[in-house]
């Protein structure tokens, strides 16, 4: 009988000891002056969002820098990046925080927790501005601190308020309302008070100012017959932000999800992605007949441009559950570089 | 000698066709019926004891009552994890955890209690862990092609619950309370009454738990600065499952009458009022006082029935209706206490069943038809947002399903099975099963079988018609599976027993509905994957009585499953086609071993999953792995017999060694944790017996 229990105690102890493989291993890294971030989204309530860096020079490639450099994973839902102050500002959207790392070495250096964080703008080293989903409020941050020093009210239905890009234009800020809204919001960053709103159609889903001065926004028409907030054309639209006025509407085909409006460096030049990669001067009258890149962009999810060079480099979410690509083309549209990174690669910034 | 071995498998044939008896039987070994002792006594082998004609090539996993009742905290999704080898995933403690069958997908599991579809028209899935496993009375796991016989659908198994009145005679009443860490009490009582013509049970459960174990988080650093802000040090901070608290309720009511023709009438209720907290992911960083995240369901399900027994027939009809009201509140705190609501979702669900069945004894043969209706009618709303409707949609799902089964030798037994479905106006190609069996051997009935099978899954109402981005141009998904396999039974009257089985499985689901983000921002449902899932299940069980008043049960499940994505790729750079599914383990098992003497039992139960990866592409990188574990639980039980009571006393140690571990990818699982159960079970009237 001795014997049964003590085979049957060592049996359990053998199936049962095992260490945890839940920590993760950190790494020193030490990258150039010129490079780019990708942070990719990961699925939304999965918790594998990670960031990425490429090297164009040598180009190379480190995924899940993050986590790999600071032993703990980057959240749910990278949304965007801001580089201010010789920090990296990571909107990690789902997990409610903003994470401040040196762009350098990927390590943290502090982080800023608020619900729903979408982008963030930085006026100066003591003051900035973050916009978020599920609140009406636009939170005025202190990134010395990494501190909440107040809120900008912009008087939306809290259920379907959302507040996105911000661009600044003198002592004001732009911002978009993308989620269930049509407008644009105008705030006064001496008062920090909304202090005008245009409309300029459904669900305007960025803003930028080009070398002009002019104030740019892209509308998405909805995406969908039956939307409540409307279903229409979807348009790149020219806005004179002195008068806080449209002044031109490039209207695409109904139907059309156009994403990922930029602007290159020199500011003359607008970009975006709609089933391939367009491309139109600021000073157009009317949209491209063609687009720029269109084979091989099947899941094209993301797009930004190097400031140096103007190589194009576009994401690919390929199946929306497998690591994405980044393909990178030539000013003039030939395929230089391609390279893999994580889930959902969804938006750059150059450092 | 012929006619003797004639009358013997008559005797079988007709003994596999009074299953309420059989049923009745195995509940007299309940401990709460007669059994004053934990060891369960060993009867001898006979010819008889052949499969009956019903389990033709069946692959199916039986689990009795002492898995089911192993206590009344206990979850189907618990179950089923220590006692099979299907996956079980599990986004927490007392939370969603769905089952996969041979490396399927959760909605590949039809899922009926009592005859009635349980799984939600909406998803196609179950949450195994709202439903107690102490309620039922029975549980069977029909793998792969078996699962035909009983419903479509099923392109990686069913699950068939039951559960029934006690046939204790005269009244009988149990109580049962536990109290468990995180702040968990449990509750469960039974009074019922019998006699020859009547049955009554009421069943009435009560779960109650904060959920608020600790772990140590490894997805999270803690900084710490220094007072100029600078990080001079970090740590993974000891965090609180947050937003998991949960309270179930479970009324269960049973009626079963005998009419002076025999023939006999039941009724099942079975109603859920569910509350649990929505959990938090181990990465968010919100504070979860800021938010009300809730779900909540109101679910009564019922079941009325008529079953006539005679010498070579059986006839059954049931009729059913459900009614399910599931909530989900989404609101947040703007800091000044006052919550804004920003999502209030509501589901209603109605569902009428009927269901008629017929068998038929010939000779050597055995004649089934069953015709069987369940009519969807669901709301989904969100009556916070501008959308407020996402659809109001019905449903008609009518299957017909007629099978022969002929045992034209002692040894030899074949089955053919052909199932007809409508779903509304869609007709389903004819779903054929062919299964057969053969005894290689009487001594340790040495059985070979095999099962071939085609199946169609339909498409789920969200995937039809969710606003925005339901497709109502969606295909079934078409499956083409076999399976082969030995099994054995060794018993020595009053020794041992001794059983076990193999099985090498195959199938092919084309057109596997995948949702996937549009360019447009929304997901969209596509027949999109081609999927090859093979593999082997062992199972293997041993029962001795070593020595007197002792017993020793040992069993074991184990399956090796690769389910593969043979699909076209998407693009030049799709690298998930030759890889494993997302969240598929590919090892899967389960031990489960008990020492009984007379009034004492002691328990231990070990679960193992392989690693689950969290991309198509099958990534090893730290995020694209969940790694695998082994967790297991002990537990001892004493009854204690009184003459005007029973008492019986459980405490359960889960998972017994501490092991930090997550089933998905941060989501946190609970650390050791402990339960204790106190039960009362009075002698009304008994104490001569």
């Amino acid at each position: 009988m001795r014997k049964l229990f003590a085979f049957a105690a060592a049996a359990a102890l053998l199936f049962g000891c095992s260490e945890s493989e839940n920590t993760y291993t950190t790494e020193s890294f030490q990258t150039d002056d010129h490079g780019l971030f990708i942070a990719n989204e990961g699925n939304y309530m999965a918790g594998n969002a990670s960031l990425s860096y490429y090297d164009p020079g040598t180009q190379s490639v480190e995924n899940e820098v993050f986590l790999r450099a600071n032993g703990h994973l980057l959240g749910d839902t990278a949304q965007s990046m801001t580089l201010f102050d010789g920090k990296l500002w990571i909107c990690s959207n789902n997990s409610g925080v903003i994470f401040a790392i040196d762009p350098t070495t990927f390590k943290e250096v502090g982080r800023i927790t608020l619900p729903g964080p979408r982008y963030v703008y930085f006026m100066s080293s003591t003051k900035g501005y973050v916009t978020q989903l599920w609140d009406n409020r636009i939170a005025i941050i202190n990134p010395s601190t990494y501190t909440i020093t107040g809120y900008i009210e912009t008087g939306m239905n809290a259920a379907e308020a959302s507040t996105e890009q911000l661009v600044k234009w003198g002592d004001y800020l732009f911002v978009n309302c993308w989620s269930y809204q049509k407008s644009i919001l105008k705030i006064d960053t001496r008062t920090d008070e909304v202090v005008g709103s245009l409309e300029v159609g459904i669900q305007p889903e960025s803003v930028m100012i080009d070398k002009n001065g002019k104030l740019w926004t892209m509308t998405d028409g909805g995406g969908w017959e039956g939307n409540p907030i409307g279903y229409e054309a979807p348009a790149i639209v020219r806005i004179d932000p002195e008068s806080f006025s449209v002044e031109q509407r490039f209207e695409l085909k109904k139907g059309d999800f156009p994403t990922e409006l930029q602007l290159n460096a020199t500011g003359d030049t607008l970009y975006w992605l709609n089933g391939g990669v367009w491309r139109m001067s600021v000073h157009a009258t009317e949209l491209p007949a063609e687009a720029l890149l269109s084979s091989g962009l099947s899941s094209s999810y993301s797009l930004t441009l190097n400031p140096k060079n103007e190589d194009i480099y576009v994401g690919d979410a390929i199946d929306y559950a497998q690591n994405g690509m980044i393909f990178r083309y030539s000013a003039t549209g030939d395929l230089l570089d391609s390279f893999g990174v994580g889930i959902c690669p969804g938006t750059f910034c150059w450092k | 000698m012929n006619r003797v071995l004639r009358l013997v498998v008559a005797a079988s044939i007709c003994l596999s066709l009074f299953p309420v008896r059989g049923q009745a039987q195995q509940e007299d070994s309940l401990w709460w019926n007669r059994s004053r002792s934990f060891v369960v006594p060993i009867g001898d082998v006979t010819v008889e004891g052949r499969r009956p004609m019903k389990e033709i090539g069946v692959q199916q996993t039986r689990l009795e009552e002492p898995v089911l009742r192993n206590h009344i905290a206990s979850s189907m999704a618990e179950v089923l994890t220590f006692g099979s080898s299907i996956f079980v995933k599990q986004h927490g403690r007392a939370t969603l955890s769905t089952v996969a069958f041979r490396g399927t997908s959760p909605s590949h599991t039809q899922v009926a209690w009592n005859g009635l579809k349980i799984q939600s028209p909406m998803l196609g899935t179950t949450d195994f862990s709202l439903i107690p496993s102490y309620l039922m009375d029975g549980a069977t796991l029909l793998h792969g092609s078996s699962s035909v016989s009983e419903t479509g659908g099923g392109l990686g198994g069913a699950i068939l619950l039951k559960s029934a009145p006690s046939t204790e005679s005269g009244f009988g009443l149990q109580y049962v309370q536990g109290i468990g860490s995180y702040s968990t009490y449990d509750e469960f009582l039974r009074l019922s009454y019998a006699n020859d013509r009547w049955q009554v049970q009421t069943r009435l459960l009560h779960s109650l738990s904060e959920n608020d174990f600790h772990y140590t988080n490894y997805k999270k650093s803690e900084l710490i600065y220094d007072s100029n802000h600078q990080v001079v040090g970090s740590y993974h901070p000891t965090e609180t499952n947050r937003n998991c608290d949960f309270r179930d309720l479970h009324l269960m009511q049973e009626v079963a009458h005998t009419l002076p023709n025999g023939d006999r009438l039941g009724l099942e209720a079975w109603y859920l009022d569910s509350r649990r907290g929505v959990p938090m992911l181990m990465v968010d960083y919100n504070d979860e006082r800021d938010f009300l995240n809730e779900q909540r369901e109101r679910t009564l399900r019922s079941v009325v029935s008529w079953q006539r027994l005679a010498t070579r027939y059986k006839a059954e009809a049931r009729a059913g209706y459900v009614y399910s009201w599931q909530a989900y509140d989404f609101s947040k705190d703007r800091g000044n206490g006052i919550f804004t609501e920003l999502i209030r979702s509501r589901n209603r669900m109605h569902t009428l069943y009927g269901q008629g069945h017929g068998e038929f004894y010939a000779e050597r043969w055995l004649f089934t038809a069953t015709l069987s209706l369940h009519h969807h009618l669901v709301e989904s709303r969100d009556e916070r947002s501008l959308q407020g409707e996402i659809y109001d949609r019905g449903r008609t799902e009518l299957s017909l399903a007629a099978s022969a089964r002929w045992s034209p030798t002692e040894r030899l037994g074949l089955a053919l099975i052909l199932r007809e479905e409508l779903y509304d106006r869609e007709l389903s190609p004819l779903i054929p099963a062919l299964s057969a069996d053969y005894l290689l051997s009487k001594r340790g009935r040495l059985t070979l079988k095999g099962s071939l099978s085609r199946n169609y899954r339909y498409p789920t109402l969200n995937d039809l018609y969710f606003e925005p981005g339901g497709n109502p141009e969606l295909n079934p998904e078409r499956g083409l599976s076999y399976d082969a396999g030995l099994s054995f039974h060794l018993q020595r009257q009053g020794r041992y027993s001794l059983s076990g089985s193999a099985t090498w499985f195959d199938s092919y689901i084309d057109d596997w509905i995948i949702w996937q983000a549009t360019p447009q921002g929304y997901w969209t449902p596509r027949n999109l994957k081609k999927v090859h899932a093979y593999g082997v299940e062992l199972h293997g069980e041993w029962l001795w009585h070593f020595a007197r008043d002792w017993q020793l049960q040992l069993v074991g499940n184990f399956a090796w499953t690769p389910s593969i994505n043979e699909s076209d790729p998407s693009g030049a750079y799709d690298q998930s086609v030759g890889k494993q599914l997302i969240y598929q383990p590919e090892y899967s098992a389960s031990v489960g071993a008990e020492i009984a003497w007379r009034t004492w039992r002691l328990g231990y139960k070990g679960n193992y999953y392989s690693e689950r990866y969290t991309t198509s592409s099958n990534s090893n990188s730290p995020l694209g792995v969940v790694a695998g574990y082994y967790v297991c639980e002990a537990s001892l039980e004493k009854l204690i017999p009184l003459s005007w009571a029973d008492f019986s006393a459980k405490l359960n140690a889960r998972n017994l060694f501490d092991r930090e571990y997550e089933s998905v990818l941060a989501r946190p699982m609970p650390g050791i944790h402990f339960e204790f159960f106190l039960g009362i079970r009075p002698k009304w009237g008994k104490k001569r017996e």
